[in-house]
């Protein structure tokens, strides 16, 4: 009687397993995995744009405000909707989001799959209202709080108290007609270019540009 | 005697059964390379059954889309308690890029309760089988809180 393969078949009884041993020896992700979100609250400045690029709407932001009169924000990720894309860490100028190769994302209630982060904005230095283009305000008041006035030849204005000089405005400007410079903190508009369009209040993620 | 023989096997050996709930095959995919020779769950006991009848544990993977529905609770209703339901991915816990489409009624948790979450798109292979352990473990409970 012949028997094939029958040394195979007996030197494979004493071979070592080929399957990966997971529970019993750990095993690392590779690298550049992305895995579990770790949110730097520190280097935050809550411009808002991770939000808006989140394809799976997992980012949401909540505003506290404190009794000393700055506010408390709060961004929360949700692992559980998140299609871990990294488009929000691409967007980031300031590197506050990281995808790290954790992948033990295992939960069994929601509140688990949350990562979250705080940090308190400082209080808004207080300017004199006459230093917000008065010769072009109407007499209409729209944003009183703000101390900012629509313009009454239907260009842009900004409302320097809430912007963040995330460039977003000046990037997207079909005119070329805005120039922000985020060091020196200065919001400037070329009104010989400005065609009006609306562009910039539109992809503002702080809604400070008022139109007109 | 038999009895508790009975009872000591089917806690080591849970068995899986997977719905596809609309899934785009990228869990499903994941879930079967758990199931074969390179990661191979069934050294611990986890084998996909054939039938819902036959399962312990429920793997649902997609955003549950409404065609699916019906046919998803259907097949968890046939499923004998105690059963532990596994969402795997972002999709069944919240819809995820699918999230607001004219045809997805998830999420899951709206319909069934949920066990355990495996996140992740798609969850690796070891996140998922962390997450079975974690269900073989919620499992084991159950049965003790039944007799």
């Amino acid at each position: 009687m012949d028997f094939p393969f029958i040394k195979e078949a007996i030197s494979q009884l004493f071979s070592k397993s080929s399957c990966a041993m997971y529970p019993a020896v750990p095993s690392e992700a590779a690298p550049g995995y992305r895995g579990r979100i770790v949110y730097h609250p520190e280097l935050c400045i809550a411009c808002g744009m991770c939000e808006r690029v989140c394809s799976g709407n997992a980012i949401s932001r909540s505003v506290e405000h404190l009794e000393d009169g700055r506010d408390k924000i709060t961004l929360t990720f949700n692992l559980g909707s998140c299609t871990f894309c990294a488009t929000c860490a691409d967007f980031c100028t300031k590197h506050a989001i990281e995808f790290t190769g954790d992948y033990h994302m295992v939960a069994t209630k929601e509140e688990d799959l949350l990562v979250r982060g705080s940090f308190i904005k400082a209080a808004p230095k207080k300017k004199a209202p006459a230093a917000a283009k008065p010769e072009n305000c109407s007499a209409q008041v729209q944003t009183e709080a703000s101390g900012v006035k629509p313009r009454e030849d239907g260009k842009p204005v900004n409302d320097q108290s809430r912007c963040v000089y995330c460039t977003l405005c000046a990037k997207k400007c079909p005119a070329e007609a805005l120039t922000v410079d985020r060091t020196a903190k200065t919001w400037t508009l070329d009104e010989d270019k400005c065609v009006s369009c609306g562009t910039c209040a539109q992809v503002c993620p702080k809604n400070c540009i008022i139109m007109g | 005697m038999f009895k508790k023989l009975i009872e000591e096997s089917t806690g080591r050996s849970p068995w899986l059964f997977h719905i596809n709930a609309g899934s785009c095959n990228g869990c499903d995919i994941e879930l079967v390379s758990v199931l074969t020779p390179r990661y191979d769950a069934e050294r611990l006991g986890f084998k996909l059954a054939g039938s819902p009848r036959h399962a312990d544990i429920v793997v649902v993977t997609g955003p549950v889309t409404k065609q699916s529905l019906p046919r998803v609770l259907r097949t968890i209703s046939q499923v004998p308690e105690p059963r532990c339901i596994v969402t795997m991915g972002s999709c069944p816990q919240s819809g995820n890029v699918f999230r607001g489409s004219y045809s997805v009624a998830g999420p899951l948790s709206k319909y069934v309760p949920v066990d355990v979450d495996v996140a992740g798109c798609a969850p690796k292979p070891e996140a998922v089988i962390d997450g079975l352990a974690l269900a073989a473990k919620i499992l084991k409970e159950k049965r003790g809180r039944m007799k």
